[in-house]
């Protein structure tokens, strides 16, 4: 049996339930989302150890907000990276499931360094809030935070580089001598390129979030208009800089790439490229005025990171189909009801996220001890919304059990 | 196949099942607690009482801290340990039910933005708008229940879908309603015993014993409800489930069930004595007292739900050792087992070295039939003697082998047993593990026999 075979056969038998190009692009619009939550804690943690040795009244101040907003950021990246974890396993899963047996411990283990990394996070809040301040719990915390967050990110970083090479993987775990190797402690793979390609946006993309920062707290009166300049001008140097870095980095990888999947002349990845050159020109002008063009900035940088996370993805493509694997062979069991089922819920949710984003932004930027009032016909809606799909899938099953003679 | 992961003396599943029951509890505290959250913010509210919103705001942060660490963590925790431990079998999932997992993750966005808008917006929005979100994340939470329990009963009852293949078939099986209600009822009285502890640490004296006896009630009634409609689960169960579980078949399925039974009536009478006769006993230790009780509780009706579906990891269709059984013309899937009889797993497995597939060598065929016996037992049993999960030595001893043949005819007749699935290989493979188990795993001496 032949590499090839290998990865054909272990599709799975039940086929994809929809036509492969919706679940690509539901996994790199997911990944995209959940990489920019990760870019920001990431970028906030190291960012938040600056500012606290610089010890000033404003770099105090920004350490506090950096503490919030990564327990509140990884809940979130967390969260979002349930979608392309899902996604992968459908349209590349003999990938997926061949690196991540071969290195099953590192996959556990990256779940202890999630929470080592989450808990610290927490202790860097906590501890930073609270009355007495010990010094030492915070610095410390935050150390172990970054070093927890470096280890995730290594290892998520390995289980993705082995599934670029499968030509490799039979030489790992198999051998006359010893046979399979069962321990699942085989490691390969690390590009440093590729990592610092993950790792330097983040630095770019909080400061991208700072600019935001500064625009949505300017109608707070306990918030100066110095301190609110200082973290936007900040925000901008960052996000301009380290995008610069990022481009630099995103090159040196590609430099990496086997010639023959010619990557540098796949039209995927000339797009993120031109787009990444563009933003930063956008970038340097944003920052002579960093509030005003805050929402655009964010705007433009999440649409880089989705072109290159597409990109990416065409990479894959390359990779996988260098093994005569394509996503767009998979068999196909179509199933237009659970289809309908996700999409209806997917745009349903936008209302309900809605008035739970109007509530946040309302009372974030009232003024201390203002009681702020949010348009009832949006709740009522958005509640409403969850009591309806209840009913309708509730109902919907009920027929079903009587019908198949499985209720009672 | 794919390459095997081996945990000496547990198992990897073991590590699937402390994960799964590790996330039992914080995640169906999420199902549960707003509920009760929101009706002790809403008395607060209709009866002006601000001093009941001090539970209020311990109760969320709690469920942050612990539900949306530990819960969402072994959460992503059971699907990296099934992809680890049983990759076919979660694929097998995944590609049934994909639209309902992502489903389920809209549910999950929609959890981990009104928690924190509750949280943080809690005395600095209107009482109303509050409280919509506190609902809101109510039912986001129990909706995401209300998939996933699909997803968990279809793996024991698949029915309908075998002829069909059709998402919503397998997905409202004979098992779906029973045990959605049982879970329900449960998550009430877990938010329950959290409840009673969170709200003895309030400062006002009146509203912590009101709030204790609340939470207990509350407790009581989840209990009430869980044994009720677990009964109705027992009922539906599948024939075979039943035979093995309460007929005796595997006789430890029964004592799992009755100590799932006996830890409820301690948390019973937790709620019974410290919630509404005591309430003054109320306190931190007595609650995590009681949460390892719960935790214990859980585990063994986790277990008890697990053992009922073997040989199947899902029903009817794929066997634990994840080999699909029968056809299923309804998907175009072609059985497994009758593939691997006629070809041979050897020749189907790709992480075997080349060297070893027409090997005469005594030795090359053990270490064969080692790759074997992993994919076909080593789901489910320890291979060593000292082995804690199923070990094979004891078991394979008391079968008292004079020979590698008498254990290669010996895996012929394991599809005999109502609870083991078939050896889903040819002669040669079952010469190479019978070899193998002869060999190594009982110990026998290897005699040069001059082949």
């Amino acid at each position: 049996m032949d590499l090839s075979q290998y990865l054909n056969m272990m599709r799975d038998p039940a086929g994809l339930p929809f036509y492969p190009i919706i679940f690509q692009l539901l996994m790199v619009l997911t990944f995209a989302m959940h990489i920019v939550m990760v870019n920001l804690v990431v970028g906030g943690v190291v960012l938040a150890i600056w500012e606290k040795a610089k010890n000033t009244p404003f770099s105090h101040r920004l350490t506090k907000a950096l503490a919030r907003m990564i327990t509140v950021s990884l809940s979130i990246a967390i969260v979002l990276g349930v979608a392309p974890l899902l996604f992968v396993q459908t349209i590349y899963d003999p990938f997926w499931y061949t690196a991540t047996t071969m290195s099953a411990v590192w996959a556990m283990f990256f779940l202890v360094a999630v929470a080592g990394a989450f808990y610290a996070a927490y202790t860097f809040y906590l501890g930073k809030l609270g009355a007495g301040n010990p010094k030492t719990t915070f610095a410390l915390s935050s150390y172990v935070c970054v070093i927890f967050l470096a280890l995730a990110g290594v290892i998520i970083h390995m289980i993705t580089m082995e599934q670029t090479i499968p030509n490799q993987w039979k030489e790992w775990t198999v051998s006359p001598w010893t046979g399979m190797n069962t321990t699942g402690f085989i490691f390969h793979g690390i590009k440093l390129g590729r990592l610092m390609h993950f790792i330097l946006p983040s630095f770019a993309v909080t400061g991208v979030f700072l600019m935001i920062y500064s625009w949505y707290f300017q109608p707070r009166s306990d918030y100066p208009q110095e301190y609110l300049n200082y973290v936007a001008e900040k925000g901008a140097k960052m996000a301009l800089w380290f995008s610069v870095f990022s481009v630099g980095a995103g090159f040196w990888w590609a430099g990496m790439i086997p010639k023959d999947l010619h990557f540098l002349s796949n039209p995927f990845f000339i797009v993120g490229a031109v787009a990444g050159l563009i933003l930063m020109v956008f970038l340097a002008k944003a920052a002579m005025e960093p509030v005003k063009n805050a929402i655009p900035a964010a705007v433009a940088m999440f649409v880089v990171i989705f072109l290159m996370c597409y990109a990416r993805e065409a990479l894959r493509m390359a990779y996988a189909g260098a093994f005569g694997y394509s996503i767009f062979d998979y068999k196909l069991n179509i199933s237009w009801g659970s289809t309908l089922l996700f999409f209806a819920t997917f745009i349903g949710s936008f209302p309900v996220l809605y008035f739970t984003g109007l509530a946040a932004f309302k009372a974030g930027r009232a003024e201390k001890g203002q009681v702020v009032t949010i348009s009832p016909s949006a709740g009522k809606l958005a509640l409403s919304l969850m009591v309806v799909w209840f009913v309708v899938v509730a109902g919907f099953g009920v027929v079903i059990s009587l019908k198949n003679g499985t209720l009672f | 196949m794919y390459p095997f992961w081996e945990v000496p003396f547990f198992t990897s599943g073991i590590v699937i099942a402390l994960i799964a029951t590790f996330h039992i509890l914080p995640c169906h505290l999420a199902t549960g607690a707003f509920w009760f959250s929101v009706y002790v913010e809403r008395k607060a509210v209709r009866q002006n009482r601000p001093e009941l919103k001090e539970f209020v705001q311990k109760f969320t942060l709690l469920i942050l801290v612990f539900c949306f660490v530990i819960g969402s963590l072994t959460g992503v925790g059971i699907w990296y340990s099934a992809t680890v431990a049983s990759p076919r079998a979660i694929s097998g999932l995944i590609h049934n039910y994909v639209w309902g997992w992502a489903t389920e993750w809209v549910f999950f966005i929609i959890e981990i933005a009104t928690i924190y808008v509750y949280y943080y917006t809690l005395g600095r929005i209107d009482d109303k708008s509050h409280l919509k979100i506190g609902w809101i994340y109510a039912w986001a939470a129990w909706i995401s229940m209300v998939i996933i329990t699909g997803i968990l009963a279809f793996m024991l009852s698949s029915d309908k879908w075998l002829q069909t293949g059709g998402f919503f078939d397998g997905f409202f099986n004979s098992t779906y309603w029973p045990q959605l209600f049982t879970r329900t009822a449960l998550m009430f009285a877990i938010a329950g015993v959290y409840a009673v502890t969170v709200a003895s640490r309030m400062s006002d004296e009146k509203a912590r014993h009101e709030v204790v006896r609340t939470a207990a009630v509350w407790g009581i009634a989840g209990l009430a409800g869980t044994a009720v409609f677990m009964a109705w689960y027992l009922y539906k169960l599948p024939e075979p489930a039943k035979e093995l579980s309460l007929g005796g078949g595997l006789p430890y399925l029964g004592h799992m069930l009755t100590a799932a039974g006996v830890l409820m009536g301690v948390i019973f009478l937790y709620f019974l004595v410290v919630g509404l006769i005591r309430p003054q006993f109320a306190n931190v230790v007595t609650g995590i007292i009681a949460m390892v009780i719960l935790f214990a509780a859980i585990g063994a009706g986790e277990g008890f739900r697990e053992g009922i579906r073997r040989p199947w990891i899902i029903n009817q269709y794929m066997y634990g050792h994840q080999v699909v059984g029968p056809d299923l013309p309804a998907k175009a899937i072609k059985s497994e087992v009758t593939k691997f009889q006629e070809e041979g797993l050897l020749k189907n497995l790709y992480f075997v070295p080349d060297e070893w597939r027409d090997s005469k060598d005594q030795e090359i065929i053990v270490k064969t039939g080692r790759i074997l016996a992993l994919h076909q037992c080593g789901n489910c049993h320890s291979f060593e003697q000292e082995g804690k999960i199923r070990p094979l030595p004891p078991l394979l001893a008391d079968l008292q082998p004079e020979s590698p043949d008498d254990l290669a005819g010996f895996l012929d007749s394991l599809g005999d047993y109502p609870y083991m699935p078939p050896f889903a290989g040819d002669d040669q493979d079952k010469q190479a593990v019978g070899a193998y188990l002869f060999y190594r795993v009982l110990g026998n001496p290897m005699v040069d026999n001059g082949e």
